[in-house]
């Protein structure tokens, strides 16, 4: 039985066609993953099903009713039995877990009062119902990211007497999710999908679409490439398909880092870690792996002085060194690309040459006059070999792709000739193919004979990267991988152990 | 991600080829852009025709007397309205510049009258300027009060000084000639308070578009999280926004005893919504989505305009509250619709 059909959904921006006649059918109790490259047009789609955004044109039918998509709002799509868990946090972290439940549904009152102990109860109920391990009256960020995830689920879904009813929309929802978790996220949304629940699925990880996903919808440049089954493809037919062309795998470079210490780390303790060694060599790239509270982007975050460290010694290019706040950092040859790219990266409304700019803005400050033209011929030639796609370069930060604006805050940072490169999450939200561009760029930047540290959530993406990848746990090493024995699956295991003992 | 647009990225400085798309793309967003950024100043120059022409007016408004008198006045809210631009660059409000150019001004007719010579005098207004916005600067980033919270309260104590100071009459005592003349004299037929405002205004301008430390300024503005993650000291540059305001609250005061050649003890309060509202407008005129310098002025003389033309002709002055009101209501809306837009 099909739950949702969407017909000929167009919308333009500016006069770019951000989607060009898209439909497709979903099937009741199916998954159903929604893929395409960045800029593809697929968070279009999902925000105009939502009525965020009103389409040019199209209808979906959905519980045997039409309604037109020029006309959707949010209400109607909810009302139409359309539920959403957006991929920004839609949820409240200093809230409560009964009010996140709540909020968007209304309290129960009597008498304007709200009825706290029957609130409770609900929420209580819910979370039974969708097998929560959480309790009503715990704060939200209390929680780990996939059971917060599971909390948006269960608001969306709360008020449906039957999984077989409307249809539930994940716009990328393990986006921040540590490996384990989207494991136990994956079997969640399986078993509701087994009771009968339609769900939209939209994810760049390609790995989750072979796990979970009964059929896939292709979108590339706004247009509908084609709806298949991914049990029918592999990995490069799928990348294939929503790139038109086939992404060149990196396959792990063998070589072997002869070089220098770099980077000597001893006795480090800075928020949950415990002492931390740790040497990179020069032209090394050094996964850190683990899972998520092990402490992997406390330890980027120590080094380059934005959380305090507790004890320990750092040492750069033989020569110790003080830790002391970003600045000091930036100074002693340390680059940093945060994790979250929009929270702590991104000037959205300033233009993608001043993005890129500001971590070397007083080279350009000749004469008490600021070399704008300059700085403007040099963003370019970054575009150039940073691999950069823009309108122009005055355009606002905010109007790339996401894989575009990860590429500027790594041309940022790599345009110092960083010492030492510390990458958090570098491809987080980015697609198959502009991935592929920042792993050559990390590779790049370390073959001028400085060190790279990575942290990753995905392990494929370390083994295929990193030279060695150390695995922390509970604060402290809990191994070390390199050459034969570095893979995804033995990092999964080494960081899983932690959890068993 | 297709062939074109790699083929474009690869041979971005071949002019004649592929950089034609580009700039046709740059060219096509260009008209619309200009079209926001001059839209306020081409609203500026519709209202001074129209009240050069509108039978009320006509005769009055165009008048070489009236244009001196609104270019003089206005200057001295325009350049607190430029104080109150920088920390607003840095999305902070300073509510206090009204009260500093009051507290200024009360200070340098006083000090003017007891025979302290003029540049001591000027010093004394420019530097009490600079000691409240220290002292908002301090509490605003080493103790972390909220800044609205506390150039709020700021703003009530320097009233308080001033009051206590003047006991409420206003300053009149002997002001030197050569000081109030400066202020009602004029340099080829243009006010020298005017002069006085464009340097200050380059002055603005050049440190906001043509510094390090104004880049700074707009990127704490747009992301001050990212701004400490990419080496900016972030307190030290928000702090100097509200002595660099203050500073220039001081000069606005010094001015204002020029101008009006006495120094009235509530005329600082007056300042402080005009001046907000045009840094708050410039967001919608000259650089759409940015506060900046032009977009303040034209602003400030926008509004001056429309009122010295209702009074002109003869409109009660209630219209003025109407007007000015809804200005600040539509253009700032404009503002968030133009910055809004950006994200999509």
């Amino acid at each position: 039985m099909i739950a949702l059909r969407a017909d000929g959904v167009s919308k333009a921006f500016d006069g770019t066609q951000a989607l060009d006649d898209v439909s497709f059918e979903l099937e009741q109790g199916a998954v159903h993953a929604l893929l395409g490259g960045n800029g593809c047009g697929k968070s279009t789609l999902i925000k105009i099903l939502a009525g965020v955004l009103p389409a040019d044109a199209g209808s979906i039918e959905i519980g045997g009713e039409r309604h037109e998509l020029r006309w959707m709002t949010s209400t109607r799509a909810r009302a139409a039995g359309l539920h959403f868990v957006h991929q920004r946090r839609s949820t409240f972290p200093e809230l409560s877990v009964m009010d996140n439940l709540s909020i968007g549904r209304g309290f129960d009152t009597s008498l304007g009062r709200i009825r706290w102990s029957a609130a409770r109860r609900r929420a209580a109920d819910v979370l039974e119902r969708f097998q929560i391990d959480a309790h009503p009256d715990q704060d939200l960020w209390e929680l780990s990211p996939a059971t917060q995830v599971m909390v948006a689920i269960a608001r969306a879904l709360q008020d449906q007497d039957d999984s077989s009813e409307g249809v539930l929309v994940l716009d990328e929802p393990t986006a921040s999710l540590p490996a384990p978790e989207v494991e136990l996220l994956l079997t969640t949304l399986r078993r509701y999908a087994t009771a009968g629940q339609a769900i939209v699925y939209v994810t760049h990880r390609l790995e989750e679409v072979f796990a979970v996903a009964d059929r896939a919808t292709l979108l590339r440049d706004g247009r509908l490439v084609d709806t298949v089954s991914p049990k029918d493809l592999d990995h490069e037919g799928l990348v294939e398909l929503m790139m038109g062309r086939t992404v060149e795998q990196i396959e792990r470079l063998e070589r072997a880092p002869e070089g220098k210490a770099v980077l000597e780390i001893s006795g480090l303790r800075a928020g949950p870690l415990r002492g931390i060694d740790l040497t990179a060599r020069s032209g090394e790239v050094v996964g850190i792996a683990g899972l998520i509270g092990s402490g992997r982007s406390t330890l980027l975050k120590a080094l380059f002085g934005v959380v305090p460290l507790e004890a320990g010694e750092v040492s750069i290019d033989g020569s110790s060194w003080t830790v002391s706040d970003p600045r000091g950092a930036m100074a002693a040859g340390i680059a940093y690309v945060p994790e979250d790219r929009q929270k702590d990266a991104a000037f959205e409304e300033l233009s993608v040459c001043e993005n890129l700019s500001l971590t070397v803005i007083p080279q350009y400050w000749h004469h008490a006059v600021l070399g704008r033209r300059q700085e403007r011929r040099d963003a370019l030639e970054l575009f150039d070999s940073f691999l950069i796609k823009a309108e122009s370069e005055e355009a606002p930060f905010s109007s790339l792709s996401g894989g575009n604006q990860q590429k500027v805050v790594v041309a940022r940072w790599l345009r110092r000739d960083p010492r030492v490169l510390l990458l958090d999450e570098p491809t987080q939200g980015v697609d198959v193919g502009a991935r592929a561009e920042i792993y050559e760029l990390i590779v790049r930047a370390v073959s001028d004979g400085a060190t790279a540290l990575v942290v990753s959530s995905d392990f494929e993406e370390l083994a295929r990267i990193c030279d060695r990848v150390v695995v922390l746990g509970r604060g402290m090493t809990v191994g070390e991988l390199q050459n034969h024995e570095l893979g995804a699956e033995a990092i999964a295991h080494l960081a899983n152990t932690e959890l068993r003992s | 991600m297709t062939e074109n647009a790699l083929d474009v990225t690869e041979q971005p400085k071949n002019s004649s080829g592929e950089a034609r798309p580009q700039r046709r793309d740059r060219h096509r967003r260009g008209v619309r852009y200009y079209l926001e950024a001059y839209a306020f100043l081409g609203l500026l120059i519709l209202a001074a025709i129209f009240f050069s022409v509108w039978g009320e007016t006509s005769e009055t408004f165009p008048s070489a007397a009236n244009i001196r008198t609104l270019i003089s006045a206005n200057a001295v809210v325009a350049i607190v309205a430029l104080a109150a631009l920088v920390p607003l660059v840095c999305y902070e409000f300073d509510l206090s510049v009204g009260a500093i150019a009051g507290l200024s001004s009360v200070f340098v007719a006083t000090a003017l009258s007891h025979g302290t010579s003029i540049p001591l005098a000027i010093g004394i207004g420019i530097g009490l300027g600079i000691v409240v916005g220290a002292i908002n600067a301090l509490l605003i980033t080493r103790i972390g009060v909220n800044a609205v919270i506390t150039t709020l309260g700021m703003s009530i104590i320097v009233g308080g000084v001033v009051n206590q100071k003047t006991h409420g009459i206003a300053v009149t005592g002997d002001i030197p000639l050569g000081f109030s003349e400066f202020g009602s004299s004029t340099w080829f037929g243009i006010p020298k308070i005017a002069y006085v405002l464009v340097v200050i205004a380059a002055g603005v301008y050049y440190v906001l578009n043509h510094t390090p430390y104004g880049r700074y300024l707009y990127a704490f503005g747009s992301n001050r999280d990212a701004a400490r993650l990419v080496g900016i000291r972030t307190k030290l540059t928000l702090g100097t926004t509200f002595i660099i305001s203050g500073a220039l609250s001081g000069a606005a005061g010094v001015l204002q005893v020029a101008r009006a050649g006495s120094a009235d003890p509530k005329v600082g309060e007056t300042f402080t919504l005009p001046a907000l509202a045009a840094a708050f407008l410039s967001a919608a005129a000259m650089r759409p989505g940015r506060y900046n310098v032009t977009g303040t002025l034209v602003a400030i003389f926008f509004l001056a305009v429309l009122n010295s033309g209702l009074n002109l002709a003869g409109s009660p002055e209630y219209v003025n509250n109407y007007v000015n009101g809804a200005a600040l209501i539509v253009g700032v809306a404009l503002a968030v619709r133009l910055g809004r837009r950006q994200e999509l």
